[in-house]
């Protein structure tokens, strides 16, 4: 009985033991298939998942090249940024901390929405940008409380610089990260959304050039998001550097004789003069940009420095010594993230200070017209240097009558005399005789009309109106009261102040059809223009009467002439109507133009070649509603000239 | 019995096997180091040689002597278990003692005491006792002591194994069925009034291993990167030293708890399935020592000790596959950890001496 019991008990335990020893068996197996489930059938799914572990793939942005002036001075330049990074794995409540950094520093609701965007998405070790481009006292600020923040971490990169401000912002325009319709545009942009690309200006025409390529790295992270090793796929290749022509030291003189016309600068502070600010808006807008000058004019006025522009180029290798358009902008706003309230206050300024008016400013040229409507003349054979017209004051044409800006007239008139008194009468009989067909003709040669091919994108090509653009755009024939007002500048005529400067250059040059350009060319060789076709002799007499303009007895610009020691200049005035006169106004006496509205005013306009004997800068100024060519454009002319000159020595 | 027949009679394959398994130990806490046998592979090694030393040195001990002092070593097991409540070390837990500056884990040996103590007690009651369960209850009593007091330190993960591994013996002492059934219905019965005393980070566990996916970054992180790291392993591995998850420190506990995780990693599938086939091979043969022992002292001993070192190989490779949460249960002979290495070893020596000096084998 106690045997059998014995026995039976061992036999219990021994298929207890055996049962242990399947299910062993069967758990291993068990165990076997999980594994056989992980490490052969989701080989691929797992292998992925270790490979975004292990490497963090990096677009290495190229340093763009920077942007010099013919001297070698800076004008855009790479400057070290400061980012703010936040690592998710080590912060214990990212909205907290976020919060916590809106105290300190500046960010907003959408900074912060992205962060938490991308926290959600990305591994928790990889550092998220914050915010960029933080000022010297958010950097401050912050390093003093980095204690308070664990997960909060510091990076480098370069931001772009415009060393000289607004000074050539028209010039250098600027950069500004990667939209999305660029992308759009060019997919390989994509992968580099941080990269800032040229959006206007030089930076923008030489894009590629000044971009360089990115370069790619995995970095090995570890779990801490450290990285233990970087892998350079393909190195960043630097952009190229580009020199300028433009001269620093002229665009500065330039820019603050341009602004400052013939008015007075007054002194902010006053009591007075903040007194008179704070009820008019237009002063306003200029004092939140960041100008602080501000002028009187001849009445005592308050008024915000001039608008305009002036292009100095060379006329012979085209070189742009100078462009100036103004009111200008600080492109430094651009670069990182651009905030509404400065975007709307250059949207809302008065006076565009976005447009470039040197190469998309269009305006009626005036009489700086007549020398294409007298070269035109000569080169036809209709006149000669002595063809002699009467200038009665007016020409009556049909029912129509022209006046000439002199009342009285100005008597028997050569295109000599003509274009130093810039006398309308005469050019509108010559103008008439030579038809416009031949005028358009020799406004193309001279670079009217055209496309400049200056390297600034936005150039507008202006008009040069004849038979066939009018019926094009009109519908409608030509008439030869047309030709008459086209004659002196003004109807449908349009040009660009780089178009004038081109076409002084190309009257002063007489050889080349010179373009202008913006980049320095390397070495003395001259560049290959195309042969300007324009009769020589007919170019001497016209530049025979811009002397006049500033040396004969009743040149209108006679007051206003570069020093002979510096070679004295040749140029012509022009005066543009902005506002049709009336013939009640005309009866009644022409307001004077500082009387009327700003609006309203003549613009003041100014071509000329210096030095007279041996050519070598044309320029072209144009003030907006300055009032007379004479009185106001060709004193800035004249001592931008002045400037560049004397430095020439 | 000459010292000629003990050494003949010693299960040398055991040994061998245990071998095995510390040298890979080895190879794998030197890749853990990115290569280098400082500071683990090189003592593991050590303390491995110095393990089957012990093991042949156990086994000339007479079995009836371990018999004689198993409830001595169940009491000391306790009084060390309170000593270390009281002077214990370890980060916010007391799991550690230190003696003579080297650290002890007391929760280790506790599990063979428990072993042993049980076999005792079934071995010396009457078999027909045996069918009724009060004469379990002094059973569980010698389970529950020590459990509790390891659940205190707290060490749910060796609290958890002590309690299994005594179970086993109790099972395979005879428990009636009707009784194995009844208790496991207790048992689920019990869970959520367990849960309620589970510590915040305990909870936090289960709840991770119930749902990884939803805390890749807290918890559930490191059971995620160890079955990226096992699973990016494929079928041969990324080659020794090449794991770029365990080298680049994605996986946490990598010399310890996870190491099976790295040992797939850089020998994939196949080196996995070796090692568990290892541990099947030493588990079936103590089993096969089991029955082959004529006392039920040794039988019970023996059973329970290779159940001990299966059960223990079965958590920790569920618990780094994501099927069981992760505990904190480390890879016998395998992971770094001398008290554990030493336990394991002592276990084997145990068994060495239950068929050196059993009595039908002479």
């Amino acid at each position: 009985m106690f045997r059998a019991k014995t026995k039976d008990l061992r036999r219990t335990m021994s298929r207890r033991g055996l049962l242990l020893a399947g299910g062993s068996a069967l758990l291993t197996s068990f165990l076997g298939a999980r594994l056989f489930q992980l490490q052969v059938a989701q080989n691929n799914r797992y292998q992925r998942l270790s490979d975004r572990n292990q490497f963090d793939v990096r677009i290495v942005a190229p340093t763009r090249g920077r942007l010099f002036d013919r001297k070698m001075r800076l004008l855009a330049g790479n400057a070290e940024s400061f980012e703010l990074y936040v690592t998710p794995l080590y912060v214990d409540d990212l909205q907290q901390t976020l919060a916590a950094l809106g105290q300190i520093i500046e960010l907003t609701e959408r900074d912060i929405k992205a962060v938490l965007l991308a926290a959600r998405k990305g591994p928790s070790f990889r550092d998220i940008i914050v915010r960029n481009d933080l000022s010297q006292r958010e950097l401050a600020r912050l390093a003093v409380r980095s204690p308070l923040f664990g997960g909060v971490s510091f990076g480098k990169s370069l931001r772009r610089i415009y060393p000289q401000g607004a000074l050539a912002c028209h010039i250098t325009g600027y950069v500004s990260p990667v939209t999305a319709r660029e992308i759009e545009r060019n997919q390989s942009l994509e992968k580099t959304p941080y990269l800032g690309t040229g959006k206007v200006g030089v930076e923008f025409a030489h894009e590629i050039y000044l971009r360089g390529l990115p370069g790619r790295e995995r970095i090995e992270v570890n779990a801490k998001g450290q990285s233990i090793r970087v892998l350079r796929d393909v190195d960043a290749m630097s952009g190229k550097d580009l020199q300028l022509s433009i001269d620093v030291g002229v665009q500065l003189q330039a820019a603050e004789i341009l602004r400052r016309g013939q008015l007075t600068p007054v002194e902010l502070g006053s009591l007075q003069v903040q007194r008179a600010l704070a009820k008019d808006s237009d002063l306003q807008a200029h004092i939140a940009l960041g100008d602080n000058l501000i002028l009187q004019d001849a009445k005592d006025r308050l008024v915000p420095p001039e608008s305009g522009a002036v292009v100095v180029m060379d006329i012979h290798s085209g070189e742009v010594i100078s462009l100036v358009s103004a009111p200008m902008f600080d492109p430094n706003l651009f670069t990182g993230t651009l905030l509404t309230r400065d975007w709307r206050r250059l949207n809302s300024h008065p006076r565009t200070p976005l447009l470039n008016r040197a190469t998309s400013g269009q305006y009626a040229p005036g009489s700086t017209f007549k020398m294409v409507v007298g070269l035109a003349a000569i080169e036809a054979g209709v006149i000669s240097k002595n063809t002699q017209f009467n200038c009665s004051g007016d020409m009556e044409l049909g029912n129509a009558t022209f006046h000439c800006w002199r009342k009285g007239g100005h008597g028997m008139m050569n295109i000599i005399s003509a274009l130093e008194q810039s006398c309308d009468v005469f050019i509108y009989k010559v103008a008439l005789k030579t038809g416009i067909r031949k005028i358009k003709d020799m406004a193309h040669r001279l670079g009217l009309g055209d496309l400049t091919g200056i390297d600034l994108p936005g150039e507008k090509q202006g008009i040069i109106p004849s038979h066939e653009w009018k019926l094009a755009s009109q519908g409608r024939v030509w008439t030869p009261g047309e030709t008459v007002v086209s004659s002196i500048g003004q109807g449908y005529v349009l040009a660009t102040p780089v178009q004038l400067a081109v076409m002084t250059a190309r009257i002063a040059n007489g050889k080349q059809a010179v373009t202008p350009r913006l980049v320095k060319s390397s070495g003395d060789a001259a560049p290959d223009f195309a042969p300007l076709d324009v009769d020589p002799y007919a170019l001497a007499i016209i530049r025979e009467g811009m002397f006049e303009v500033m040396n004969g007895g009743l040149g209108t610009a006679r007051n206003y002439d570069l020093d002979k020691s510096l070679g004295g200049m040749a140029g012509k005035t022009g005066t543009v109507q902005v506002k049709r006169i009336t013939k009640a106004q005309r009866e009644e006496g022409i307001v004077n133009n500082i009387d009327r509205p700003w609006a309203e005013r003549d613009h003041a306009l100014f071509v000329a070649y210096a030095p007279v004997k041996r050519p070598r800068y044309a320029i072209s100024v144009v003030v907006e509603h300055g009032g007379s060519g004479s009185s106001t454009a060709a004193p800035v002319a004249r001592d931008i000239l002045t400037q560049l000159m004397q430095k020439q020595g | 019995m000459t010292v000629f027949k003990i050494l003949l009679r010693i299960p040398w394959h055991l040994l061998l096997l245990a071998g095995i398994l510390a040298l890979v130990g080895s190879l794998a806490l030197y890749s853990a180091s990115q290569g280098s046998w400082q500071p683990w592979a090189g003592r593991h090694a050590v303390r491995a040689i110095v393990g089957m030393a012990l093991v042949v040195c156990i086994a000339f001990i007479d079995f009836s002597f371990i018999k004689r002092m198993s409830y001595v070593f169940l009491a000391a097991a306790i009084l060390v278990l309170l000593a270390v409540m009281v002077v214990g070390t370890g980060l916010g837990v007391s799991r550690w003692i230190s003696i003579g500056g080297m650290n002890f884990q007391p929760s280790e040996p506790a599990k063979l005491s428990v072993i042993l103590a049980l076999a005792r007690y079934f071995s010396s009651q009457p078999h027909d006792r045996m069918r009724s369960f009060v004469w379990y209850l002094p059973a569980f009593a010698i389970i529950a002591v020590p459990f509790a007091m390891i659940v205190k330190q707290p060490d749910l993960g060796t609290a958890l194994m002590l309690l299994f591994g005594g179970l086993v013996v109790v099972f395979s002492a005879g428990l009636p069925w009707r009784y194995v059934f009844g208790s496991l219905a207790a048992v689920l019965a019990a869970v959520p009034l367990l849960w309620l005393q589970l510590k915040v980070y305990q909870k936090a566990r289960v709840m991770t291993f119930l749902n990884p996916e939803t805390d890749v970054l807290g918890a559930g992180y490191q059971i995620t990167q160890s079955k990226i790291a096992l699973g990016s392993g494929g079928f041969f591995g990324k080659g020794f030293l090449m794991g770029s998850q365990s080298q680049l420190n994605y996986l946490p506990e990598k010399q310890t708890d996870f190491v099976f995780t790295m040992i797939g990693e850089e020998f994939g599938f196949a080196g996995n399935i070796f090692i568990l086939l290892i541990y099947l091979l030493i588990t079936i043969a103590i089993l096969r020592i089991s029955f082959r022992v004529n006392s039920r002292f040794a039988q019970l001993t023996c059973i329970g000790i290779g159940m001990m070192v299966f059960l223990y190989m079965f958590v920790n490779v569920a618990m780094v596959t994501g099927l069981l949460p992760v505990v904190g249960a480390p890879l016998p002979l395998i992971s770094y950890g001398g008290t554990s290495m030493l336990t394991v070893f002592i276990g084997f020596g145990i068994v060495a001496s239950a068929i050196v000096h059993d009595r039908r084998q002479s």
